[in-house]
């Protein structure tokens, strides 16, 4: 076991979960607000992949184009969430648990079934983007420059919806309807939309991991329900409805499986449960979150 | 007349039930006379199923937990019968009834710490396991086959017969529901619906009623213990996908289909489950796109599932006529 091995998995391990945040982040909003854990979140992720690959292939001779298609895909799964949530989750709210999940469920198979269609069953590939294709060298060490990229991108999103849910006006509309749904629908907010727009951000958020991530792995069939089990992990060990939870969560995560491929390939797959149900019964709201 | 009505208040159901039950059984019992091997293959398996369904509604229905991770059970029931026919060479009978004695284990391990938490959590927790033993089973090659599961299994010639399967999977089915039946009516059944409509006040009466979700979470995992332990028989085979998600969200749409808060609604649900997807199948690759479609239908306009939406019906025009 080298040095540059451990650091190679360490890049590599929270660039992955920066993704996942993404995600998780979405997830855990969406919950937190609506009070639906929604199933098809990963469906969401590989739609906004799926569509980043359209688009960056119609658009190929244009320089940037998958920069473009990154502009674009998000705003298409927004669309898709905010039609979901108006026309099949709206109806749904007061119904018991069960059914709100039945119903995701139901967009899971019904989304993997279209990606299937139109995309087929085969792989995908996006190439890493210009300008991004190289390596860097830092402290005597290589790192591949999309990796940094997309740590950072990681980060900035982190700090952004910090800003926007704790320092805006529209922030404090969303805690507020968070916290106590009637109470700010007796004092005037519009709850519904409220709604809505969370699911929307949430599902924009999917949809940029969905652009993000390709170029690391590849877009397939199946991402969506693998997607959303790690998304679930990360929600639980960091707390269902915390925004800085998803965010340790995912790192947690990240590294867990980066080192877990290194030490001990064969349970890697199992590490990150068993640290979710480590969690559940320490600390069953999970690391930052607040007990019920 | 007073016979049957004897028969009805034994099995606690009125008579119109009572009579449908045993033109039921009736017709289940004739059934391999009058249609083709492939449809009594079909039977064999809805029958297993409708089993696995039944064994999940007494967490889902009756005690009102989520349950995510059925099919881990019923992969640890059909695994367990899979392994001691191959791996140790144990005969038919002690390899069936380890399926439910090891499933129950597991379950009360899982169960323990599951029911520690409630709703989401719960949910979240039963998933987290279920692809656990999914990962165990993908894994662990030496004594599970890993990707491959195991196949050939050394089951008795008498279970090559599709009829003997049959009998004998309609046998252990019948005598499961009614235990099911049974234990869903006793005193312990009704303190779990108590729990399902208000958890709070059950315990403030005294109830200990983690106890009674573990009981309730035990008693599920053993009879879908029993069920994959029939699958591996029906089959012959097993695989690592019985514990995969997909199975689980299979018997939950079962479940839904159905009606949870009705007996027969699993049962009902997988008859109409299956002819759905071979109906389906027949005609599109593309099912799932129907069956999501048909979900999101069930669950906007007829939540009670079809026995629950009939029972509602029912109910009105009985109303009606008074």
């Amino acid at each position: 076991m080298t040095f540059e091995a451990l650091a190679g998995q360490t890049i590599s391990g929270i660039s992955l979960g920066m993704v996942w945040f993404l995600i998780a982040v979405g997830l855990s909003i969406i919950f937190g607000t609506l009070k639906v854990l929604n199933l098809a979140h990963g469906s969401l992720y590989m739609l906004g992949s799926y569509t980043c690959y359209q688009v960056t292939t119609s658009l190929a001779p244009l320089a940037g184009n998958f920069w473009l298609a990154v502009l674009l895909a998000p705003l298409v799964v927004a669309l898709v969430g905010g039609l979901i949530e108006v026309f099949l989750l709206r109806p749904i709210y007061k119904a018991e648990m069960l059914y709100q999940y039945i119903l995701t469920f139901a967009l899971v198979l019904i989304i993997a079934e279209v990606c299937k269609i139109i995309w087929g069953a085969g792989y995908h590939s996006i190439s890493v983007p210009w300008p991004f294709k190289g390596s860097v060298r830092l402290f005597g060490l290589t790192f591949p420059q999309y990796n940094l990229f997309l740590i950072v991108m990681g980060a900035v999103v982190f700090m952004g919806l910090r800003l926007l849910i704790n320092h805006t006006s529209l922030g404090r509309i969303i805690r507020a309807v968070t916290h106590n749904r009637e109470m700010a629908n007796a004092l005037g907010v519009n709850v519904p939309w409220v709604y809505t727009g969370v699911f929307m951000l949430g599902s924009w958020l999917a949809g940029l991991a969905g652009c993000l991530w390709p170029p690391m792995s590849a877009v397939t069939l199946g991402s969506d329900m693998a997607v959303v089990i790690d998304c679930f992990i990360i929600v639980v060990i960091g707390g269902l409805g915390s925004l800085s939870g998803a965010f340790l969560g995912a790192i947690i995560l990240g590294l867990t499986t980066a080192y877990g491929v290194l030490f001990v390939p064969k349970l890697a797959v199992a590490f990150g449960f068993i640290l979710m149900v480590i969690i559940l019964i320490i600390r069953p709201w999970g690391l930052l979150g607040e007990p019920e | 007349m007073a016979q049957d009505r004897s028969f009805s208040s034994f099995l606690g159901i009125g008579l119109p039930a009572a009579l449908i039950m045993v033109g039921l059984l009736a017709a289940l019992i004739s059934l391999p006379l009058y249609v083709g091997q492939s449809w009594v293959s079909i039977t064999t398996e809805m029958l297993i199923m409708s089993l696995a369904a039944c064994a999940l509604n007494i967490m889902l229905g009756y005690t009102g937990l989520v349950s995510f991770g059925p099919a881990g059970l019923y992969a640890v029931g059909a695994y367990t019968t899979a392994i001691f026919l191959q791996k140790l060479g144990l005969s038919i009978a002690p390899s069936m009834l380890a399926a439910p004695v090891l499933a129950g284990l597991i379950g009360a391990i899982v169960g323990w710490i599951c029911v520690r938490r409630t709703a989401v959590y719960f949910a979240l927790l039963t998933l987290a396991f279920s692809q656990i033993i999914w990962t165990v089973i993908f894994e662990w090659y030496a004594v599970t086959g890993g990707d491959d599961g195991l196949t050939s299994l050394p089951i008795p010639d008498f279970f090559f017969n599709i009829s003997n399967c049959y009998y004998f999977t309609l046998f252990v089915v019948g005598v499961c529901t009614f235990i099911i039946w049974k234990i869903i009516n006793s005193p312990f059944g009704q303190t779990l619906k108590a729990i399902r409509e208000n958890r709070n006040r059950v315990e403030f009466i005294g109830v200990n009623t983690k106890r009674y979700q573990l009981g309730a979470f035990v008693l599920s995992s053993l009879f879908l213990g029993i069920s994959g332990s029939l699958y591996c028989v029906f089959s012959g085979s097993v695989f690592p996908n019985f514990a995969y998600w997909v199975k689980s969200a299979d018997m939950l749409v079962i479940c839904l289909l159905g009606g949870v808060y009705n007996f027969s609604g699993p049962l009902v649900g997988t008859l109409i489950y299956t002819l759905l997807t071979k109906i389906i199948a027949d005609y599109t690759t593309h099912w799932h796109l129907f069956l999501g479609g048909i979900i999101i239908f069930i669950i906007l306009v007829m939540r009670n599932g079809v026995v629950g939406t009939l029972a509602d019906l029912w109910a009105r025009k009985k109303q009606k006529q008074l």
